[in-house]
């Protein structure tokens, strides 16, 4: 490929390209990884788990409740203390990472 | 599986902690002090030793436990430990069990090494399948070749429970085939060489199952001991040999019936001159002749027994301090046994039962299942080292001149590599506790360099090539709760299988090509050349 084929392809790529919406799943997977998936899993809990699947979730329901965990409206003891240091972006990256999820 | 005794490392939970710290006036002693061991037997001893002594995790006992906070080891069992495998038992155990667990473990010393004898395998042999005759002639489920089986040991996300279970995969068509449910977490399968319908599978309670890989279930099962890896099957499939780590002896099994026919209490003289009583390492049976190997880890010798009357054992003393596993070559004559503590992997020739040659490692040298490869005329061994030092490296031998190739870098520490004679790369896993471990490098057969990382997720380990060699098989393990299959040229990735905290793949194929990477018509070329036995 010549340079100009290779230019043109990379600008047609980038604008063909939802930078947003990519950004946040490959976000919101490394911090599920980091933060969730120690207890949910990251594709679903352990069948001998006491955690709820996060698989496939409601993402506005996700989001509220990540939300109220974090400002501990909503208690847990474990849940808040895993859910205070997430920022807004951390939450909307988490919920559409599991949101996003299909369980086989 | 990487088995080392070690200390409990702190756990970075301090965000945690301060938020779980409640109360703690008195940290009493529970009211019911009596069930606090049973708990512990039930929870935690499959990976934490019967004994207290440590097994695939850490010691927990009166001495290894001493200046740690009673808050923080709650906290550590409540939540669980990122990049291990220690789960959260927060909703599994109550706060009170908990907390009695924690104040039992911080008084209690490591408990002597509890008696498991013949008698006791005798009578713990339980049989599933009466009549052996009424198994299904071929497989039940479409397959073209057995060899195309590749097990995976799934531990389950709490080393037992319903997540732990051997899971058997097509590895042609990527999908699940059959699954045996193990009780505690499935460690290691192997094949009956001489018979395909067989396989064995041992889990971290040393309870060994005989399955029906044509039905897909358990025939038989016996209890060898408290717990310990190792397994071996004769070359004629006639024997069976494990070994423990409590208590340390190892036994020879009827692969028939699972009936034990001996013990072998494992103690020796080390490397120091030192008497010692010792864990059971790897236990091999190879194509070379009836015998099994067994490497006794803290007394520094391998075993040589002679699948014959009275089972006589020859003791090559010596071979290294702190053995762990081995793999074979050259027809099964060779065995390549690793000592974590010299960073020495000793070459032992199974013909004269001697050792041939102390080869340089890298640093902890741990084998897994290692690797030979025949390049450009040449016989290759491949071990990884899981140790994490300045000089992380792949160690590549010249098996013919017993001697070091190269020492090839890599990211961090590895615990096992994976070749195949149709593959043009040797997958070794990253196990170092960072991002890294998540990845695993693949080494040009022919120019010995990394030529490409994988980022597979979880904790990838235990890379394996399916028996045609055109698939790439890793565990994304602990949280990361997939197989993943990749093509082993394109490295493109074609599947995902889900499964808990996966860890352990074999192939069916191993019972063709002995070790990983050699092509299964060397090994009967050698065999051709020994003359029938």
């Amino acid at each position: 490929m010549n340079r100009l084929a290779l230019l043109s392809a990379l600008t047609l790529g980038l604008l063909s390209f939802n930078p947003v919406n990519a950004a946040v799943i490959y976000a919101g997977k490394e911090k599920a990884i980091a933060v969730c998936s120690h207890c949910h899993g990251m594709i679903k809990p352990s069948v001998d788990a006491p955690f709820p699947s996060l698989a496939g979730r409601d993402l506005t329901y996700l989001k509220s409740a990540l939300a109220q965990y974090r400002d501990k409206t909503r208690k847990n003891d474990l849940m808040n203390a895993l859910a205070g240091s997430l920022t807004d972006n951390d939450i909307s990256n988490i919920a559409a990472y599991y949101a996003g999820l299909k369980i086989k | 599986m990487k088995t080392i005794k070690r200390n409990l490392s702190p756990a970075t939970l301090t965000r945690l902690a301060a938020a779980l710290l409640l109360p703690f006036s008195a940290f009493a002693a529970p009211t019911d002090g009596s069930k606090i061991p049973a708990l512990y037997q039930e929870n935690c001893a499959s990976c934490h030793g019967a004994d207290l002594g440590g097994f695939i995790a850490p010691a927990l006992n009166a001495d290894t436990l001493k200046g740690r906070s009673l808050t923080s080891l709650r906290t550590l069992t409540m939540a669980g430990s990122f990049d291990t495998l220690m789960p959260p038992f927060y909703g599994r155990l109550a706060d009170d069990d908990i907390r009695g667990l924690v104040s039992y473990l911080k008084a209690t010393p490591k408990q002597a090494n509890p008696a498991w004898t013949l008698e006791d395998i005798k009578a713990s042999v339980k049989v599933y399948v009466k009549d052996e005759s009424t198994l299904p002639a071929k497989p039940t489920y479409q397959i073209d070749d057995i060899n195309n089986i590749i097990g995976v040991a799934a531990r389950g996300k709490y080393g037992r429970g319903e997540g732990s279970k051997a899971v058997f995969i097509n590895s042609v068509t990527h999908q699940v085939i059959g699954e045996i449910p193990t009780g505690t977490a499935a460690h290691i399968i192997d094949y009956d060489p001489a018979n395909p319908r067989w396989a064995y599978v041992k889990n971290d309670s040393a309870e060994l199952f005989k399955i029906d890989l044509y039905s897909m279930q358990i025939v038989r099962s016996v209890k060898t001991g408290f717990n310990g890896p190792s397994l071996g099957v004769s070359r004629d499939g006639k024997y069976i040999m494990a070994g423990s780590y409590v208590p340390h002896n190892a036994v020879i099994l009827d692969a028939n019936t699972l009936e034990p026919l001996k013990t072998f209490e494992l103690e020796g003289i080390d490397p120091d001159g030192k008497q010692v009583s010792s864990d059971s390492g790897m236990i091999i049976g190879t194509p070379f002749a009836d015998i099994f190997a067994i490497a006794l880890e803290n007394a520094g010798q391998v075993w040589v027994v002679d699948l014959k009357e009275g089972f006589p054992v020859t003791r090559i003393e010596n071979v290294g301090r702190h053995l762990h596993d081995a793999f074979l070559s050259h027809g099964g004559s060779k065995l390549m046994v690793a000592s974590y503590d010299d960073s020495i992997v000793t070459a032992i020739d199974l013909k004269d039962r001697k050792i041939i040659k102390k080869l340089e490692a890298g640093c902890v040298p741990h084998v897994g299942g290692g690797s030979v490869v025949e390049v450009d005329g040449r016989t290759l061994g491949f071990g990884t080292n899981f140790g994490d030092c300045d000089k992380m490296v792949v160690s590549v031998w010249d098996l013919d001149k017993m001697e070091v190739v190269k020492q090839v870098p890599v990211s961090g520490g590895t615990e096992s590599p994976a070749a195949h004679a149709n593959a043009p790369y040797v997958a070794v896993d990253i196990i170092s506790k960072d991002r890294r471990a998540r990845t695993v490098q693949l080494i040009d057969k022919k120019s010995l360099e990394v030529v490409k990382t994988l980022d597979v997720g979880g904790h990838a380990y235990f890379p394996e090539y399916s028996a045609d060699g055109k698939f790439l098989y890793i565990s994304a393990g602990y949280n990361g709760d997939e197989v993943v299959v990749y093509d082993s040229n394109s490295l493109e990735k074609i599947a995902s299988i889900a499964m808990e905290s996966p860890a352990g793949i074999f192939s069916h194929g191993r019972v063709r090509y002995m070790t990983r990477g050699l092509s299964p018509d060397e090994l009967t070329k050698r065999d051709g050349d020994k003359g029938a036995k």
